[in-house]
């Protein structure tokens, strides 16, 4: 590979490798498949760096939702009930403790106070959904409400979280 | 509008989060590609969904890196999606693959640094209006077609990422990992060169060693960016010790 490219390659990779290692781990759980998946994000990202388009959201946005996919469809390959019931209970762990189990940091203590400010049902929906790796429809049989209200929900959860987090676009 | 679009739209935020599988996800798919509303709204969703991941952020084993900087360098990467008559013109398409990813990599970075002085710190956000630049000033460097990327060490600790454009003359500098300097000491930034030496800015203390970007203008041939550590009231010339310096 060209000079630059692993110059600009390695940079990418010290701006994005913790939050998608963090993501996946949430997600996956698992050590090792967990830094199997970060290196296959990491790879994609590198193959399809071309297919990035700024126009249609930030560099970040663009890492963490392959990382958050690839995430997902692991576990979603895997799942087994024993293992989802674990899930669960750790899928709430990021709104009530998580703070000192890692080290101090200032996105972290943001994203906690604006997960917060939801209503109950709509912090579940999105922590069991994004950092457990649900379905709505799933979410909807967790926590007992129909479908359509866990749909609903999520939406107007992320909208007041983009607002709250001063997300500009 | 019918019950079944309607209901379509209300999957922005389940899709947002990959919180829908299957059939769902396919549907939904296609009604993306022709509604631009619920493409703009998960694009926005996202920036919210990406904060949620961030505050997960952990450091991966320092293994990891060296294994995925190998499998990068034996992996080719893809082709810009449709790139009409890319026959005959490889030279063209590859180099615009590399801006795009300089081009990712630095958009990550401004967003990085975006949050690291992120919106609730006041004195933070002052600097920012005062002696950073606009995210307009940087984009529009970050995005210039002849921008290249160097990255250097500091002296004493840190590095230097610097996306520079010479057709536009401009420069964005960040740096990582900044040693902290005594209290009546700044870093200084400076152009030198043929044309004398001119200051371009006292860079703001620090933020966990974070500090930029800062756009720096009026580039001429032969220039050198040369970082300082000075007294906190700035000097006219640069004295030492010189903690960086590159050839543009
Ligand atoms: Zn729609």
């Amino acid at each position: 590979m060209a000079r630059g490219d692993a110059d600009a390659f390695d940079f990418l990779y010290d701006q994005v490798a913790a939050s998608v290692f963090g993501i996946v781990r949430r997600v996956v759980r698992d050590p090792a498949q967990s830094e199997e998946v970060t290196q296959d994000v990491l790879l994609e990202v590198w193959r399809n760096a071309a297919k990035f388009d700024a126009e249609r959201g930030s560099a970040t946005a663009w890492v963490t939702t392959l990382a958050h996919r690839r995430a997902v469809d692991r576990v979603r390959s895997v799942q087994k009930e024993a293992d989802r019931e674990r899930r669960i209970a750790t899928a709430v762990i990021p709104y009530d403790e998580v703070a000192e189990a890692v080290e101090a940091n200032l996105e972290r203590e943001r994203v906690r106070r604006c997960l917060g400010s939801l209503t109950e049902l709509q912090r579940e929906s999105v922590t069991l959904a994004y950092y457990g790796g649900y379905t709505y429809n799933q979410v909807a049989s967790l926590l007992g409400v129909p479908d359509g209200t866990v749909k609903t929900r999520m939406r107007d959860a992320l909208i007041r979280l983009r607002d709250c987090l001063g997300v500009s676009e | 509008m019918s019950k079944r679009e309607r209901d379509e739209h209300t999957l922005a935020g389940p899709y947002a989060m990959d919180a829908i599988s299957g059939p769902d996800r396919a549907r939904f798919e296609r009604h993306l590609a022709g509604c631009g509303e619920c493409a703009r709204e998960v694009a926005s969703l996202r920036e919210a969904t990406s904060r949620l991941a961030a505050a997960t952020a952990i450091s991966p084993p320092p293994e990891l890196k060296e294994r995925v900087m190998a499998a990068a360098a034996a992996t080719r990467q893809q082709p810009p999606a449709a790139e009409p008559r890319a026959v005959g013109r490889r030279w063209h398409a590859r180099r615009r693959v590399r801006i795009r990813l300089v081009l990712a990599v630095a958009a990550a970075a401004v967003a990085v640094v975006a949050v690291l002085f992120g919106v609730n710190n006041g004195v933070m956000r002052d600097q920012l209006n005062h002696d950073q630049a606009s995210s307009q000033q940087v984009a529009a460097v970050l995005t210039a077609r002849d921008a290249t990327m160097k990255t250097g060490t500091v002296r004493g600790g840190g590095t230097v990422t610097i996306v520079m454009s010479h057709s536009m003359r401009q420069l964005v500098f960040t740096a990582a990992d900044l040693r902290g300097l005594p209290a009546a000491g700044r870093y200084e930034l400076w152009l030198a060169g043929p044309a004398g030496d001119r200051p371009v800015t006292m860079i703001p203390a620090s933020h966990h060693g974070m500090a930029g970007p800062v756009v720096a203008s009026g580039l001429r041939p032969g220039d050198h960016l040369v970082l300082t550590a000075e007294p906190s009231g700035g000097t006219s010339r640069p004295t030492t010790p010189i903690m960086f310096d590159v050839i543009l």
